[in-house]
């Protein structure tokens, strides 16, 4: 059978498995390949964001030159602060400005001037005593008449108000590297398990070549839980669905297969029972036909011997005995109880629904257009149901054979329920070809047949079993239209039995 | 030996008053019939020498008649069966022919087919015995054939004449006559037609 295996919890469990975790992981990687995204694009607009910071420290530093110098307090030699920056430019921490001539302040002069000597070479600013852990580091920039430097604060340099993201909760690490150092912009969550996003790029400035580095730890509990699971129970459902309309359909076919088998039985038990007939009466009456030939042969002799002559006819005739006890003893046995004891009160039209129910796939097949009128308010007629449904089994299956011989567009089948004095009345009417004169008259006998492989026995056991419930079933004469028409006639229950 | 007696009928058949009554039927065109009841009894008593055939009912209880045909068969009994049944099925009577049944009749059976049947049968089975007979008389005399006679008669079912012979064996034409008067008479043979008929298929 190719069903069985879909009968097995086994496969149906492994199918649900396959077909969870594969939506799951799906869902898991569209999350996952989300938050990626969003990590890429964050950690663009983070770069662009600190870039442009880094080139306004550049621009402040090239607008510096451009500043009219404070009145040089005349002498020392040293670098004047330059104050007002500061006060426009929060990050700025202090502004140096060095005359030709004069020197960098002293703790910070050895820094400065290989700083301004770079500059020199390079053209744009350069770099001192950078302190990424503090957050801290001086500018210097070389220039025609006096050298620059300014003093930055990294961690008001933030542009905060434009940030992409919540510096206090996002997962998000970023980070400024130079030369081993680094600078922490967000502290972002660590997670020792999960996914990992790294982002990596040199700020856009020349002066202040630190590497921006964003990562991104996705750990377990941020995959789509919830959908998961739910894709998960919907999947459990619906092979549970299709695992019942599949149980449901095998027990249908089951059921269908079971009737089917049900009839071959008894036909089998039917030809069984003949077969022994057949043998049981052909013994005495091959003894029978042997015996008397034998006496007629000797007979027949010159001269004839008598004495073996009667002795043959004396066994002839206990053969003949032995025949008819046989056909006695399976009258005996076939028998049919009382039917009119188990009848009981049933609604017609409901045992008529039954039996083409039943039927219903045969009349589809053949395309056969089935009518049924049954007037309402129709009294209950007294019946057996078992030898009720024979009957209109075989009723139906008779039209149903005799309509295969009408062309396709013309197979009617019409069940008519009336009531006829105390009796309903089932009219079964089909426009096959009819019944021929000739076999009108041995309709129901039994073992007649016009069908080839019939058995002769449907209708005339559908007769028995009608007339042993007080009914009756006959042929009505044939009248104008096409086809045959049966009256099965039975007791309406308010009716004296 | 009983094949000097007059043919006997075996009838196989589990019912008394069928056995009876068939075997007094047989009995009056002059044919011995014995009954049996039990066919596994007949199978391990009847007589395999004697000529004449056996009536079988297929129906029986034990042992169904179509299992006993198939065990003549295999013991290379050779009287001819002739099968009865009560209801006949082609593939039942396809069966009993295959296996080398003689007849297969419907029960009841009429007397004249039955009696025709059996004649018919029991001619048959004569007429075998004799082929048979013939035979094995031809093999015993072609056993006392010397080498040189056999190498001789097998020439001379070749269709060669004496002068062929005598240069095919090296021999003289005068010797090859010699040999040649020898088998003709120890195969008791008039004439080259009936050693051809009777030795041909003797020869290796």
């Amino acid at each position: 059978m190719t069903v069985s295996h879909w009968r097995r919890p086994v496969a149906w469990l492994l199918a649900w498995a396959v077909a969870a975790a594969a939506g799951a992981g799906w869902m898991a990687h569209a999350r996952l390949q989300s938050l990626q995204d969003a990590f890429v694009t964050d950690a663009r607009i983070v770069h662009r964001l600190l870039s442009q910071r880094a080139v306004q420290h550049d621009a402040v530093m090239a607008m510096l030159p451009l500043l009219q110098p404070p009145a040089q307090p005349p002498g020392d030699g040293a670098a004047a602060p330059l104050p007002r920056l500061p006060a426009a430019y929060p990050q700025i921490l202090a502004a140096l400005r060095r005359p030709p001539g004069s020197a960098w302040p002293a703790p910070l002069r050895a820094a400065l001037e290989a700083a301004e000597a770079r500059s020199h070479r390079s053209g744009h600013a350069e770099l001192a005593q950078a302190d990424l852990p503090a957050g801290r580091l001086w500018l210097v920039l070389a220039g025609q008449a006096a050298g620059h430097a300014l003093q930055l604060d990294l961690r008001k340099a933030l542009p905060w108000d434009e940030w992409p993201m919540d510096p206090a909760a996002s997962p998000v690490r970023v980070q400024l590297e130079y030369e081993g150092q680094s600078f922490s912009v967000q502290g972002g969550r660590r997670l020792a398990h999960g996914w990992h996003y790294g982002f990596h790029k040199r700020l856009a400035a020349q002066s202040q070549p630190f590497d921006v580095v964003l990562e991104r730890d996705v750990g377990w509990s941020e995959l789509p839980w919830g959908p998961m699971l739910a894709w998960a129970a919907a999947s459990a459902a619906a092979l549970a669905a299709l695992r019942a309309l599949l149980r449901q359909r095998v027990a249908a076919r089951r059921a269908e297969e079971l009737l089917r088998l049900g009839q071959v039985a008894r036909l089998n038990q039917l030809g069984e029972l003949a077969a022994g007939m057949a043998h049981e009466l052909n013994q005495p009456l091959t003894a029978l036909l042997a015996s008397t030939q034998a006496a007629q042969r000797l007979l027949d002799n010159e001269p004839p011997d008598v004495d073996t002559a009667r002795h043959a006819m004396g066994q002839a005739v206990g053969q003949a005995r032995r025949a008819s006890a046989v056909v006695g003893r399976l009258r005996r046995v076939v028998e049919r109880p009382d039917l009119s004891g188990q009848a009981q009160p049933l609604a017609l039209p409901a045992a008529v629904h039954d039996a083409l129910h039943l039927l219903e796939p045969e009349l589809r097949r053949r395309g056969i257009d089935v009518q049924v009128d049954a007037p309402a308010g129709l009294p209950a007629v007294r019946a057996e149901p078992v030898a009720l449904q024979q009957i209109l089994h075989n009723l139906v299956m008779n039209a149903l054979q005799a309509l295969e011989q009408a062309a396709a567009g013309q197979r009617h089948l019409r069940l008519a329920l009336r009531t006829q004095g105390t009796q309903a009345l089932l009219s079964v009417r089909d426009t096959g070809p009819g019944v021929a004169p000739e076999a009108r008259a041995h309709l129901f006998t039994p073992f007649y047949t016009t069908r080839p492989g019939g058995l002769g026995l449907g209708l005339s056991l559908s007769e028995s079993l009608a007339q042993a419930m007080g009914g009756g079933l006959s042929l009505a004469p044939s009248g104008d239209g096409p086809g045959a028409e049966f009256h099965l006639l039975l007791p309406l229950a308010g009716s004296p039995p | 030996m009983t094949a000097s007696l007059s043919p006997l009928i075996h009838l196989v058949d589990d019912d008394a008053a069928v056995r009876d009554s068939l075997a007094l039927l047989i009995g009056t065109v002059g044919l011995r019939v014995q009954a049996w009841a039990d066919p596994q009894v007949f199978l391990a008593e009847f007589d395999r020498g004697g000529v004449g055939a056996i009536v079988l009912d297929v129906r029986m209880p034990g042992t169904s008649g179509l299992a006993v045909l198939d065990a003549l068969a295999a013991q290379g009994v050779d009287q001819p069966v002739v099968m009865l049944t009560g209801h006949g099925t082609v593939e039942m009577c396809r069966r009993a022919f295959k296996a080398g049944a003689a007849e297969f009749l419907e029960k009841p059976v009429d007397d004249g087919l039955l009696i025709e049947a059996l004649q018919a049968a029991v001619r048959q089975h004569v007429r075998s015995r004799e082929r048979h007979q013939a035979g094995r008389q031809a093999r015993e005399r072609y056993a006392q054939l010397s080498g040189r006679e056999r190498e001789v008669l097998g020439l001379i079912v070749e269709g060669l004449t004496n002068k062929e012979i005598g240069r095919a064996l090296s021999l003289s034409p005068r010797t090859v006559e010699t040999h040649r008067a020898n088998l003709f008479a120890k195969l008791e043979t008039d004439s080259l037609a009936q050693l051809i008929r009777r030795y041909a298929a003797l020869v290796p």
